[in-house]
């Protein structure tokens, strides 16, 4: 199919027929995917008694303080802090690491590829619970234990296998001809794979990093062994210390974890827009 | 944290001058310990203990902890309060396997402090602690292994029925059971106004785990117990009978539904919230339970309603029918903790440090007479039944030590389910200390 | 992703190239010599990184799996295979094996509902509407959520008598009612639901990916030689996004097998310790290291590992084989 032959069209125009059934089916499902997360954030505005006493009400008086209390605690905001290096730092990471070594299992022969590309897949197959231990040991002989760094390595390097096993496919997906007519032009592949490649893959990068940024945001085991100091604590760990301090305080970890998952809906948010605006029109003669 | 070296040298000397001038305050007993390095050098001790729950309890600790700096300045004590099962099951464990265990760890006793002797992990504290040791009395064995102190224990009560007087009398119930028989006929009365008679954490095992182990105290004679403790011996059939017992009860269906999804004390779904609100009328529990039903209320207070008796006997039954089954909580010193470590564990569990432990309402301290300082009118009921009681028995689990333990409590809760059958525990438990 | 290609060589192409302004191309042994060092250097760090924080911990937990090992100290006392095949092996534990049959439900439910039902999504919320964004975000939701919010929710709604028990009330449909969690048959298909739940959103994300890929030119060219939309899904759209469908199957499958966080949040110990709703990853948890059998822990996770293994073997075989056929074989080496 010749790619050349089209005029770039205008965007698509909304659908006139049709829509109606559209939207019915999006708050269908937006519906059933949130209301259960609208009862954890209203339950942030109860006292874990309401709770006990009617798990199926409404707010009933409406409490304030459980938020305030989760906010004005110093430690929530050092915990999004710490949240948000290892996350960003994890995804830069993985994301690097993740596409170059993709580009080169996509686009390169050679042999012992497949092998290589079994060796990085192995990594999917192993529970991480059982690993954490012997991982541990080994972070406090490197003395990385009880550092940012101690959480963002091994992120990435458990990360690194789903990372892979998403992008190879879509690098590969390129045809050939866009690879041979820079060839052509003077570049080689490595500029190929700098400036015409990667920004070509925006959306998968993109799929790829928010996936990898949910991970970190939300990885509980590896932190909670890692880091000791209570000041470097991600926001996992604060829930788990929140609820433990407050006796299983119901509310208050359903308050804490509707504002603990902002962030990561943000970066979503942002990132999705990349996703959505990725190829339209991109590929031209 | 550490303090530096200089201002380490001038802590000490301030502190010299101050115990010179002022004597001890608090409860330091008797014997400042031979180590004439005592309190010369700074220290900070790692304590980890229990008490998450924002409240009085864990203000004590922090007010002992700041008396005990305040005493001796060149001891800093940095707490870390941790909810008991992790802190039991999992950060415990993980921490005496790494370099750098808490020095004040919370311990329960029994077969888990055997197990922790065994590889090393624990300071034998048996010289400096007689005295201490006496003053407690009989649960302090529980903290100890073949005859040496390894830990002591600032809380012990018994187990029994927190109950819901108000509920009764609406039911017509007249006089708290004392035997099983009144107990299922309260039972048939609660049914009939429409209340739940009891609430049982079946989720999380243990709380259901409990019913078996205090119908084998009461059919199995002491010895057979200890030599189930401490020989894994479990062949007299009282076992099985227990099991028998627990499914005729569980006939009667005296449970809320769906117990094998109801979780003991987490939050707002547990069973100790379904009494607090007025939802189920009993539950078998430790001496903890107020404290847990007090934040599960909606206005953060202990119900009024409640009060307790203890487990009933068991009509024909061949073992005490005053053995009351009861667990404590106490602390150990890690092996490599400094000196210093001990003199605190003293001074946990010194007479004023133990009535205001028993001010709180958190448990009953151990230390003989201080339980006047309980304002509780339930826990001085328990206190009253743990010292009328002809015998006390560690939690079965904790006595059988863990690997036994788990694999029993997980038959238990198939007889609950009504999948497991009375042999079957004594089968598990058979199974588990062959291995 | 891309139809047929042609299959002229670059070699060709090389040769017939007229030798213009570019400089004489280095000789070939040059060319393999500096496609080696693209090939080290691009993959060098990951594999490092890889090898060093998630193989050798692996490793060493296999070693951990032949002893018997409290977790205290150093494993001193070996047992061999024991821990798998023995009489306290995890093969003769019936409660192991209803976590692999639990294992095996979840793989066959979730790779039957979320893929269907993502994909439907997909193709619904790619069509330009207001509030798009919107619902994309709310769709995704529960994939951010952290387990334990997850586990404590779910709690809540299927208490007895709860929010879901009252909305099925309420719908008339209030014979169905059942303890979700707590009636035996009945808790590891309300672990499928909540697992549908929370990751159709990662699916739906992948393949919202795989049609940002498709160029716009193919279905406006579909839809202009007149085909309904329908048509044009399933002619054009669905089969373009053949390889993001079977690497999604992929991830799915792999992810039931180690599923863990969901089922020990939102099932309680006891429904777990009775085999109604455990997957081998919470067996692992609960039977080894919950236990202090970390010899037995670990044998836990091999086996799951020789699983995924041998099922991720099993789907390059016979799945993969042809995305990795289609885009690269005909490249020529060079």
């Amino acid at each position: 199919m010749a790619l050349t032959a089209l005029p770039s069209t205008p965007p698509q125009r909304p659908f006139a027929w049709g829509s109606p059934i559209t939207y019915a089916l999006a708050l269908a499902v937006a519906a059933v995917s949130f209301a259960p997360v609208v009862y954890v954030i209203l339950g942030g505005f109860r006292t874990t008694g309401q709770l006990a006493a009617d798990p199926a009400g409404l707010p009933n008086p409406w409490v304030w303080h459980t938020y305030a209390d989760v906010i004005t605690q110093s430690r929530f905001w050092s915990q999004v802090l710490n949240s948000t290096i290892v996350a960003l730092s994890t995804t830069l990471g993985v994301v690097v690491l993740g596409v170059c070594a993709a580009f080169v299992l996509a686009r390169y022969r050679f042999r012992g590829r497949e092998g290589l590309y079994t060796f990085f897949t192995i990594g999917l197959l192993f529970p991480a619970a059982a690993g954490i231990l012997p991982l541990y040991l080994l972070l406090r002989d490197l003395d990385l234990a009880n550092t940012y760094l101690g959480v963002i390595i091994p992120q990435v390097a458990f990360q690194l296998p789903l990372t892979i096993v998403i992008l190879r496919p879509f690098l590969a997906a390129f045809p050939m001809e866009l690879e041979d007519a820079a060839l052509i032009d003077g570049a080689d592949r490595l500029s190929f794979f700098w400036r015409i490649l990667l920004p070509l893959s925006r959306p998968a990068l993109v799929t790829v990093a928010v996936l990898a940024f949910v991970a970190s945001w939300n990885a509980f085991l590896l932190p909670l062994l890692v880091l000791q100091d209570e000041s470097l604590h991600t926001l996992p760990l604060g829930v788990q210390n929140f609820s433990a301090e407050h006796s299983q305080d119901t509310a208050g970890i359903l308050a804490f974890t509707s504002l603990a998952m902002m962030p990561a809906l943000l970066f979503f948010s942002l990132a999705e827009r990349q996703i959505v605006g990725g190829l339209q029109g991109a590929v031209k003669g | 944290m550490r303090i530096t070296r200089r201002s380490g040298a001038f802590f000490a000397l301030v502190a010299s001058i101050t115990l010179a001038a002022s004597g001890c305050s608090g409860g330091d007993s008797g014997n400042t310990s031979t180590g004439s390095e005592l309190y010369k050098n700074p220290v900070t001790l790692n304590w980890w203990h229990n008490a998450n729950q924002a409240g009085p309890f864990q203000t004590l600790w922090q007010k002992v902890a700041d008396d005990f700096h305040a005493a001796h300045p060149t001891v800093t004590i940095k707490i870390t309060a941790i909810e008991t099962n992790d802190l039991q099951r999992n950060r415990i464990p993980a921490a005496l396997l790494s370099s750098s265990p808490p020095d004040i760890l919370q311990a329960w006793g029994g077969g888990e402090m055997v197990e922790q002797v065994k590889a090393d992990y624990l300071k034998d504290i048996t010289a400096d602690t007689k005295a201490e040791v006496a003053a407690i009395g009989a649960a302090s064995k529980i903290w100890s292994v073949d005859g040496k102190q390894y830990g002591l224990p600032f809380s012990f009560g018994t187990e029994g029925f927190w109950y819901n007087k108000d509920q009764f009398t609406k039911a017509g119930i007249a006089a708290a059971p004392t035997t099983l028989d009144e107990l299922n006929a309260a039972v048939t009365k609660l049914k009939a106004i429409n209340v739940t008679p009891i609430a049982v954490g079946a989720g999380d095992k243990w709380p259901a785990a409990h019913w078996w182990y205090n119908f084998a105290v009461r059919e199995c004679p002491a010895a057979a117990l200890s030599d189930a403790s401490t020989k894994s011996v479990f062949d007299d059939p009282c076992f099985v009978k227990a099991g028998d017992d627990l499914k005729t009860f569980l006939g009667t269906k005296p449970f809320q539904p769906n117990f094998l999804a109801t979780p003991g004390q987490a939050g707002a779904t547990s069973s100790a919230g379904l009494v607090a609100n007025g939802k189920a009328a009993m539950e078998l529990m430790g001496h903890w339970n107020g404290g847990v039903m007090q934040t599960l209320t909606p206005d953060q207070k202990a119900p009024t309603f409640l009060s307790w008796f203890p487990f009933p006997s068991v009509p024909g039954a061949g073992g005490g029918q005053n053995t009351q089954m009861g667990g404590g909580d106490g602390f150990a010193c890690s092996k490599k903790a400094p000196a210093e470590c001990v003199e605190f564990l003293k001074y946990i569990v010194s007479p004023d440090v133990q009535k205001a432990f028993a001010a709180t309402g958190s448990g009953i301290p151990t230390v003989k007479g201080s339980e006047a300082g309980l304002a509780d009118p339930v826990l001085q009921t328990i206190a009253k039944a743990t010292q009328s009681a002809e015998g006390v028995q560690l939690w079965l689990d904790t006595a059988f030590g863990a690997k036994s333990g788990t694999a029993m409590n997980d038959a238990i809760v198939a007889i609950f389910a009504d999948k497991g059958t009375p042999q079957g525990v004594v089968d598990a438990l058979k199974k588990a200390t062959a291995r | 992703m891309t139809t047929a290609e042609p299959t002229v060589s670059l070699a060709d192409r090389a040769d017939a190239r007229p030798a213009g302004p570019r400089p004489a191309r280095s000789s070939r042994a040059a060319r393999t010599r500096r496609k080696w060092y693209e090939i080290i250097g691009l993959t060098g760090p990951a594999a490092i990184v890889f090898a060093v924080f998630v193989l050798a911990p692996m490793g060493f937990a296999v070693y951990y799996s032949l002893y018997r090992w409290s977790g205290y100290g150093w494993p001193t006392e070996f047992r061999g295979l024991e821990n798998y095949f023995g009489p306290y092996g995890a093969f003769r534990d019936p409660i192991f094996l209803d976590a692999l049959r639990n294992n095996g439900i979840i793989l066959a439910g979730s790779l039957a509902i979320q893929g269907p039902l993502a994909l439907a999504m997909a193709l619904l919320l790619n069509r330009r509407f207001r509030g798009r964004s919107v619902f994309r975000l709310l769709v995704f939701v529960p994939y951010v959520l952290s387990e334990v919010t997850v586990g404590i929710m779910w709690q809540l709604i299927l208490l007895r008598d709860g929010t879901a028990d009252t909305v099925l009330t309420n719908l008339g449909l209030g014979s169905l009612i059942t303890g979700w969690l707590a009636n035996l048959d009945v808790v590891i298909w309300t672990m499928l639901f909540i697992l549908t739940w929370k990751y159709t959103g990662f699916a739906l994300i992948l393949f919202l990916a795989g049609l940002a890929n498709i160029p716009n030119e193919l279905t406006e060219a579909a839809a202009i030689d007149g085909a309904s939309w329908w048509q044009t899904q399933r002619y054009v759209t669905i089969p373009m996004l053949g390889s993001t469908i079977r690497i999604w199957m992929f991830l799915s499958m792999i992810g039931s097998l180690q599923v863990f966080d969901v089922i020990w949040v939102a099932s309680t110990p006891a429904v777990r310790s009775l085999g109604a709703s455990n997957s081998m990853a919470t067996y692992m948890v609960d039977h080894g290291f919950n236990q202090r059998e970390w010899g037995y822990g670990n044998a836990v996770a091999v086996i799951l590992f020789v699983i995924s293994f041998i099922a991720a073997l099993l789907f390059q075989r016979f799945v993969l084989r042809r995305d990795v056929e289609g885009a690269l074989t005909r490249r020529v080496k060079h």
